[in-house]
């Protein structure tokens, strides 16, 4: 199969987009053309764009996005589609664009993650990320992705002994990541034991859908990111010589059964471990292999269940190896060194682009404050829904 | 008071919920399901208490569970109480209202969907 690289990234600071939804898409667009050295207009090379969006049309009244967002940066005719699969969009749009250049289709793919939900209110958006669950066993019942959340971690204390203490660990940890990356969200250090004394937790750190409390999920953000990815084979015709190539070695998508109930065992994340099993096999390589990894933590419970079921550790460990600081920068298995959902922010459709952005900076050895030394191969996993479609990539600089 | 069902495929016997449309028996192709009444006694497998409920709910919380049937079904409700939860413990499937939804053409018309409410036996 041909190699396909990354040899461009942009990302718009999450938060609170001051601009529009294709403003910002664009602006994490150029960031990315303007680092890999890709030109517009007549010196274009890009032949196509794929935009990852999941709500664009229902939160934003934008729909075709990928159309505009073409037109708007003057790269026309090139291809452009715009991809919806929940919050691991970002991942399956560039899975899709490797897809496509390994095919021999395209050369040059542009892939734009991007989510503008603080343009409605709470309630509205909490409604709008709700509707990926089962309309009829689940949605109708005002079940939301913290409620799936709150009885999953529930699960994970019975079966494993999880501690809620484990969750703000993990939580303090990404948001001293946090500190070091200048995208974040939130860059602001959490005290441990303001969010876990007794003796205040419920006003410093309230509970949201028991046991998790505030501190155990992510905000709500908007944001954009772009990858520019290129075939190995046209990377010095196409101009971009001069950038690393971050290889795309393993990529792939696993899902489960929609209703969350049905599952052989809830307290399992199948998507995941299948994912993630098929990346490794693609990659030919294993989970001993990887130096750094972005989990998608929207909740802190996912980040120690996804490094269990990605191989990172034994079953059941996560919390542990979390407890022992094996997770933070430093440690035996870094992850989410970018803040991580908690606290960089998880605007949906930008979630997956942004992970494997952190992943290229790791390898490119950029990420300063957060630098993973001598890091060469990473590891992302992006979750749709609440684990029924999960997109799990691997780079290396191998 | 309206009934909840499974959904028994016709060829291999395995019991659904919600409808599928395809018998989800990795051995099965069954393409045809018998409604089978579901409520009665199920045990709570995992439950949570919810603050932050999406729009068109007006209470400060809601309660939900996760429940498995002597049939061995597994369905997702809301527990119609506050006090003593518990993973484990025996509940009864009733079926109440569970969402109100306004829907604004001409006049406003309120539209109420029915599922699953856990009580205490």
């Amino acid at each position: 199969m041909r190699q396909v690289g990354i040899v461009g990234v942009g990302h718009a600071k999450f938060g609170k987009t001051n601009g529009s939804f294709l403003d910002m898409l664009c602006e994490a667009a150029l960031l990315a053309m303007d680092d890999a050295g890709a030109k517009t207009g007549r010196k274009n090379v890009i032949e196509q764009v794929l935009v990852a969006s999941m709500g664009a049309g229902m939160v934003n009244r934008v729909s075709g996005a990928a159309s505009a967002v073409v037109d708007a940066l003057n790269i026309r005719p090139a291809m452009a589609e715009t991809i919806e699969n929940g919050p691991a969009s970002g991942a399956s749009a560039v899975k899709l664009g490797v897809m496509a250049i390994a095919s021999g289709m395209c050369d040059c793919v542009l892939v734009i993650g991007g989510e503008a939900m603080r343009e409605v209110t709470g309630w509205e958006g909490t409604d709008f990320v709700a509707t990926m669950l089962h309309p009829t066993a689940e949605y109708k019942y005002g079940l939301t992705l913290p409620s799936f959340a709150g009885m999953f971690t529930r699960l994970c204390m019975d079966r494993f002994g999880v501690e809620s203490k484990d969750l703000s660990i993990v939580s303090v940890k990404n948001h001293d990541n946090a500190c070091h990356n200048p995208v974040a969200h939130i860059q602001r250090p959490v005290v441990l034991e303001r969010i876990t004394n007794p003796a205040y937790i419920n006003a410093t750190n309230p509970i949201v859908a028991d046991p998790l409390r505030q501190f155990d999920m992510c905000p709500v953000s908007d944001g954009a990111a772009a990858v520019l990815l290129v075939a190995k084979d046209k990377q010095d015709e196409l101009g971009f010589a001069h950038k690393p190539f971050i290889r795309v070695a393993g990529i792939a998508s696993a899902t489960d059964t929609h209703v969350v109930a049905n599952r052989e065992n809830p307290s399992d994340l199948l998507a995941v471990r299948l994912s993630a099993q098929k990346a490794y096999k693609m990659a030919g390589i294993g989970p001993e292999d990887i130096d750094v990894a972005e989990l998608h933590d929207a909740f802190q419970i996912l980040e120690i269940e996804e490094s269990e079921e990605a191989g990172l550790f034994p079953r059941g460990q996560g919390h542990i190896a979390a407890r022992n600081g094996d997770t933070k920068v430093g440690g035996k298995m870094p992850i989410n060194t970018s803040g991580g959902l908690k606290a960089k922010g998880h605007p949906l459709g930008a979630t997956g682009v942004s992970q494997i952005i952190e992943l290229v900076r790791q390898l490119r050895g950029e990420a300063e404050g957060r630098q993973v030394e001598g890091a060469k191969t990473g590891l992302a996993v992006n979750f749709g829904g609440f684990g029924n479609n999960v997109v799990a990539t691997i780079l290396t600089t191998k | 008071m309206e009934q909840m069902y499974a959904y028994k495929c016709t060829k291999c016997g395995k019991l659904h919920h919600p409808r599928y449309v395809v018998c989800q028996n990795p051995d099965c192709d069954g393409r045809e399901f018998t409604e089978v009444e579901l409520g009665g006694k199920c045990k709570l497998l995992t439950w949570t208490r919810v603050y932050n409920l999406p729009e068109g709910y007006m209470q400060p919380w809601l309660h939900f569970g996760v429940v498995e049937f002597e049939n061995g079904v597994r369905v997702t409700g809301q527990i119609g109480f506050d006090e003593g939860i518990e993973s484990g413990m025996e509940l009864l499937a009733t079926v109440g209202v569970v969402r109100t939804r306004s829907i604004l053409y001409k006049e406003s018309i309120d539209c109420k969907e029915t599922g699953f409410v856990f009580v205490k036996p």
